[in-house]
């Protein structure tokens, strides 16, 4: 028999007489491995914090996706959102899933075509497309999203110049009556901007309208909003059709779903509290059979999804550096992985489990990162079982806007592995060292003395 | 009227008489006429009298081109020049006497056509020339010629060989070895089944007049002959599609010739008139009229298409039965969006028995497998439930049950069959049903009208369901739960292991993962060639660069053509979402028929790793030396075939590009089996819908041909 693990004593406040309305006590199973690889191997192998990507994961989330959109609708095709995690394997894995690159930036840009996606596979989103930026998209073949008129005059006067034609659609802003509104990008719709683009752009001898683009929020909690914006874009493409007799080759919705993640102000688990990925594909296609006379050449839907689909599949191991107690009495705990890693904790209770064993008696905690800043707060009350120095912990759900958001504040970035559908760990970033953090670093000649 | 025309009429005409459309045929049966040069002017008069006449009043063009008017014009005249000696006067009667056969050809053309839908073959030669013997009968000086003159050989020849091509030679009057030499060389090089035809029923001919006669005159002998063989050129292969039964009917039909040859002799005889070719048009006529009649056209079939070569015919119609026989004028689809999984298919284990056994069901599976994620407790858990059910194809809502419940997961509803289900009619009195759908889902009423694809309610699991699916099937009623009526689907991809096959006018099979194929606007641009198009090509052959150009034309009938300016034409028609050859005319060494092998069908769709096959009939893909051998053997078995595989991707060269690569198999079978031969096929097409270039590449050469856009002004 197993000698019995010494479980340090907690102290919890005494709730008699109330009746806990959600039932008992949360119990948390530790997370051991990650697709059969084991934490603490993982964390012997490649050093603590270690973001860890499974690529099944990522493939089986793609697949329940594009399973889900394409049984509602006869065309749809994915573009893999590349703000959300630019990791050339990671967007590898979405492109052999078939999916199309979505940049916001000529660096995006540069990347997917580093990767060989084609030209016309790349859909140039954003609303800071430099001139340079915009040659290369068109040269390419890029599908343009236009975000402003001087966006579209630009475009105009580079395309003449060239001499090359360019396919583009326009991001239009629709009001879908939720909060935040989001005001700042594209044409709007309701003001008639949109169509007064959409006319300038067909009046132009070198752009050829092929689209209609939107993305009406991030982790969008209801399906509602999602079929007031489509209703409106589908209006727009049949005034088009109407109109300016322009039969659109797509309409991208853009992105926006949300993840398993809970945000900070819910309360209840999101799981709980969110639509299912079939009601908001339901809200997102039944709009679409209202296009009129496209008959059986239907535009493609377009989806710019990155957070639903990668955020769950990834993982922050990270390693208790040291077990407070605050002023007030309050259990804390000082983690190797920090706000440095998870800019997303700003807005995401990133659920956080022990990778060993433990007691089952639970207590709130704040845990910290490792910054020498107080800003550095993972997850305040959070509720976890009692952890020791140098046990391990994963944070889950930490796929989607980690490792392009992250730091390199105060300390490195860690390395990141995957864990291919083989089942075996490849590093895909390596840890990064000092000389690589002062590589592009020079010392003006008068203060090298004093380095010396 | 073109001169060119004008000599094809002539040309044409002089083959029609051993039913080849063969210019070269023409031009050496025109030469073998010649060996009796008189016989061969008046025969020749006659086809120019006759063409002549026929473009003065204005027939059909494509009629007198084919030298229908003028084959009978031409016996007409060899005839008259054969059986009297020409003088001024009897040339003179002779040309008023082409005027009457013109005419006796137009009307009994025309009569058979419309009132038997038969051939006119070469009775208003035969009753024309009765006129004209027994008026010359009454005039002395109308003088009977003499037979011409054999021309002396310098060899000796056995007698059963020399009857064999008198008789060939005598079918155009010149009873001469020589010419019946010529004209055999022109069968055999024009069409190896005739050719065995011929000697099948000479042979027999030969063997049966002498055991009915012990000494048979030589005249007899041609006689008979020659009515023996023309039939056997008409029912073995020229008329009717060859096959082992066609040598069966040569068999008996030479019999049957033999016994009115000798029937028409007995009677003919009391007027002094001539037999010639009376017992192959009755003969002929009698069995084609004949074998209309039958419930089944399965064997003997009677050419449905214009001819070609017996070969060709053979070819074009195994070709067009196995590409086309399971096609349908209409074209139902897959009743819903994505890819599914058929749980059950006709003949199912399960359910599809009995009167119910034409009836498919759908599941939507994950990449494992898997219907469910979850437990698989609740319908809700199944990736299927609650997914659109769309329309298969336009037609009308009949009938819809609406209200029932989902029956709990493997808790079946066998009180309520078909569970909440539409029942759509479609053209044809054609009928579909969609069962098991979700309660309340349903989005159409009874008497709405709906269209292809059009989104009619939701897949549920009400009914006799197990688990969440949908059940589809066709039936002849409007009634639900009628008995399924057996109904392919018009296209869709079915899933294999390195990408998607396109199956058209199939009935997807159990655990086949199937979908619809959606239309690219750009290949469908590419596919639909409207007429009055023309596209320019620069081609590279071997050494040789030449420019081709093609016109799209469409005809009274709406059959699309693509014509190259070097001579092709190609014959195509898209059928909903698939583009379609259905036939070429014309020689090979252009882009045009280079286009046809890269792309003999295809969708107007994409997907990745979109593959397909198709085959192509022999003689338009193989070569006639290839050919030669095998089709002495044709009327036997065919041992030669011409299938290609197709797959399209995206490629890019600067911009992507769609590319269909297709491989050409051209195989030999049996004793051919050492003939593989392999061509590799590349078509390019620009996503905006523009035929770029194509390649086709053998062992021995590589043709490639790119696309020269016109400036537009």
């Amino acid at each position: 028999m197993d000698k019995k693990k010494y479980e340090r004593p907690v102290i919890l406040k005494q709730q008699s007489g109330l009746m806990n309305k959600f039932g008992s006590a949360t119990s948390t199973q530790p997370m051991t491995d990650i697709e059969g690889v084991p934490v603490a191997e993982l964390a012997a192998a490649y050093g603590s914090p270690l973001f860890v990507l499974s690529e099944k994961k990522m493939r089986d989330t793609q697949q329940q996706c594009q399973r889900i959109f394409r049984s509602r609708y006869p065309k749809v095709q994915f573009a893999w959102s590349y703000k959300t995690n630019y990791m050339n394997a990671v967007c590898s894995i979405f492109h052999s899933e078939g999916s199309w690159a979505e940049v916001v930036s000529e660096f995006e840009f540069d990347r997917a075509r580093h990767l060989g996606v084609r030209g016309e596979h790349i859909i140039f989103n954003g609303p800071a497309k430099s001139a340079a930026a915009l040659e290369k998209a068109v040269r390419a073949h890029s599908k343009i999203h236009i975000d402003h008129f001087d966006e579209l005059y630009e475009l105009i006067e580079i395309t003449t110049s060239l001499g090359l034609k360019a396919d583009v659609a326009i991001r239009v802003n629709v009001d879908v009556g939720i909060y935040p509104k989001w005001d700042r990008f594209g044409f709007n719709y309701e003001n008639g901007e949109a169509r007064e683009a959409l006319k300038r752009i067909a009046a132009s001898k070198t752009l050829r309208i092929v689209g209609l683009h939107m993305h009406i929020g991030t982790y969008i909690m209801s399906t509602e909003p999602f079929r007031v914006a489509v209703s409106k874009l589908v209006a727009l493409a049949n005034w088009l059709k109407q109109q300016l007799a322009i039969d659109l080759d797509y309409i991208d919705v853009g992105g926006g779903l949300p993840s398993h993640n809970t945000l900070k102000g819910q309360y209840l688990q999101a799981d709980e509290t969110l639509p299912a990925l079939e009601q908001f594909a339901d809200a997102i296609t039944a709009p679409l059979f209202e296009l009129e006379s496209h008959g059986d050449a239907m535009p493609t839907l377009i989806l710019e999804s990155g957070r639903a689909l990668v955020d769950g599949a990834g993982y922050l191991i990270s390693t208790v550096l040291a077990v407070k107690r605050l002023s007030d009495g309050k259990r804390a705990y000082v983690i190797d992985a920090g706000i440095n890693l998870l800019f997303t904790s700003l807005w995401y209770k990133h659920k956080m489990v022990p990778a060993q064993p433990t007691g089952v008696m639970r207590e709130q905690a704040n845990i910290y990162g490792p910054l020498c800043m107080n800003i550095d707060c993972i997850q305040e009350d959070a509720s976890v079982p009692a952890l020791k120095k140098g046990d391990r912990v994963v944070l889950m759900n930490v796929g989607a806007y980690t490792m392009t958001q992250w730091m390199q504040f105060i300390t490195f970035r860690p390395a990141i592995v995957l864990i291919t559908a083989d089942g075996s760990p490849h590093v895909i970033r390596k840890a990064e060292s000092l000389e690589y953090v002062m590589s592009l670093e020079e010392i003006p000649p008068s203060l090298r003395s004093l380095s010396a | 009227m073109e001169r060119r025309t004008f000599i094809d009429a002539v040309i044409f005409a002089y083959a029609q008489i051993f039913f080849s459309n063969r210019r070269w045929f023409g031009v050496i049966v025109l030469c073998a006429s010649f060996i009796s040069p008189v016989i061969g002017i008046f025969g020749l008069i006659g086809a120019l009298v006759s063409t002549l006449l026929a473009y003065g009043l204005k027939y059909n063009q494509e009629r007198i081109r084919s030298g229908f008017y003028g084959f009978n014009g031409i016996l007409f005249g060899a005839a008259a020049a054969y059986f009297f000696q020409i003088t001024p006067l009897v040339a003179a009667v002779i040309l008023v006497f082409l005027v009457i056969v013109f005419f006796a050809a137009a009307a009994l053309e025309h009569y058979l056509a419309t009132a038997f839908n038969l051939p006119g073959l070469s009775l208003p030669f035969i009753l024309s020339l009765c006129v004209f013997i027994i008026f010359s009968s009454n005039f002395e000086w109308m003088v009977h010629a003499a037979p011409p003159r054999e021309v002396e050989l310098a060899f000796q020849v056995p007698e059963a060989m020399r009857f064999y091509f008198e008789s060939l030679g005598y079918i155009i009057f010149q009873p001469h070895f020589i010419s019946g030499m010529i004209i055999a060389a022109a069968i055999l090089a024009f069409s190896r089944v005739l050719f065995v035809n011929s000697i099948i029923a000479y042979a027999l001919n030969s063997l049966l007049v002498h055991v009915l006669y012990p000494d048979p005159t030589p005249a007899f002998m041609i006689q008979s002959s020659f009515n023996a063989m023309l039939v056997s050129f008409a029912l073995g292969g020229s008329l009717i599609i060859v096959s082992k039964k066609t040598t069966l009917l040569v068999a008996l039909s030479t019999v049957v010739s033999l016994i009115f040859t000798i029937f028409f002799t007995g009677i003919f005889a009391a007027h002094s008139l001539p037999v010639l070719v009376l017992p192959f048009n009755v003969v002929t006529l009698a069995t084609i009229y004949s074998l209309k009649f039958r419930q089944e056209h399965s064997d003997l079939v009677l050419l449905y298409f214009l001819p070609g070569s017996p070969e060709e015919n053979y070819y074009y119609h195994h070709n067009r039965k196995l590409r086309f026989d399971r096609y349908r004028l209409i074209f139902p689809e897959l009743p819903f969006f994505g890819e599914w999984t058929v749980t059950q298919g006709y003949d199912g284990s399960l359910t599809h028995r009995g009167d119910w056994r034409h009836a498919l069901d759908f599941v939507i599976t994950d990449n494992n497998g898997n219907e469910f994620a979850g437990h698989g407790t609740s319908p809700a858990d199944y990736f299927c439930y609650n997914t659109p059910v769309a329309a298969p194809m336009d037609g009308e809502v009949v009938r819809i049950v609406d209200g029932l419940p989902d029956a709990p997961i493997d808790t079946p509803d066998l009180e309520h069959n078909w569970g909440n289900t539409i029942v759509l009619s479609h053209q044809y009195e054609l009928y579909s049903s969609l069962s098991h759908l979700k309660a309340g889902s349903i989005l159409v009423k009874k008497g709405d009208t709906v269209r292809k694809g059009q989104v009619l309610a939701r897949c549920g699991s009400s009914g006799r369901s197990p688990a969440p699916h949908l059940h589809f099937q066709f039936q002849l009623s409007e009634r639900v739960g009628e008995k399924t009526f057996a109904f392919p689907i018009s296209q869709y991809l079915q899933q294999d292991k390195d990408g998607f096959v396109l199956r058209t006018f199939e009935i997807p099979e159990q655990g086949a993962r199937v979908r619809n194929i959606e239309i690219h606007n750009g290949l469908r641009k590419a596919f639909e060639f409207r007429p009055d198009e023309s596209y320019h090509f620069v081609c590279t052959s071997g050494a040789a660069t030449f420019e081709e150009s093609w016109s799209v034309t469409i005809d009274a009938y709406n059959i699309l053509s693509i014509t190259s300016s070097r001579g092709t034409t190609a014959y195509l028609q898209v059928r909903d979402k698939i583009m379609m050859f259905t036939g070429i005319v014309g020689n090979h060494d252009n882009a045009l028929y280079h286009f046809y092998l890269c792309a003999l069908s295809a969708p107007l769709g994409f997907i990745e790793q979109l593959q397909w096959t198709d085959s192509y009939p022999v003689s338009a893909a193989i070569s006639l030396p290839v050919r030669f051998f095998p089709e002495f053997f044709l009327v036997f078995v065919n041992q030669l075939s011409a299938d290609a595989e197709f797959c399209m991707n995206k490629v890019s060269n600067g911009e992507t590009q769609f590319v269909i690569s297709s491989r050409q198999r051209l195989r030999g079978r049996g004793l051919l089996r050492f003939f593989n031969e392999t061509k590799e096929g590349s078509l390019v097409i620009r996503q905006d819908g523009e035929i770029e270039a194509l390649t086709v590449r053998s062992n021995s050469d590589t043709f490639s041909a790119v696309r020269k856009h016109m400036e537009h002004s």
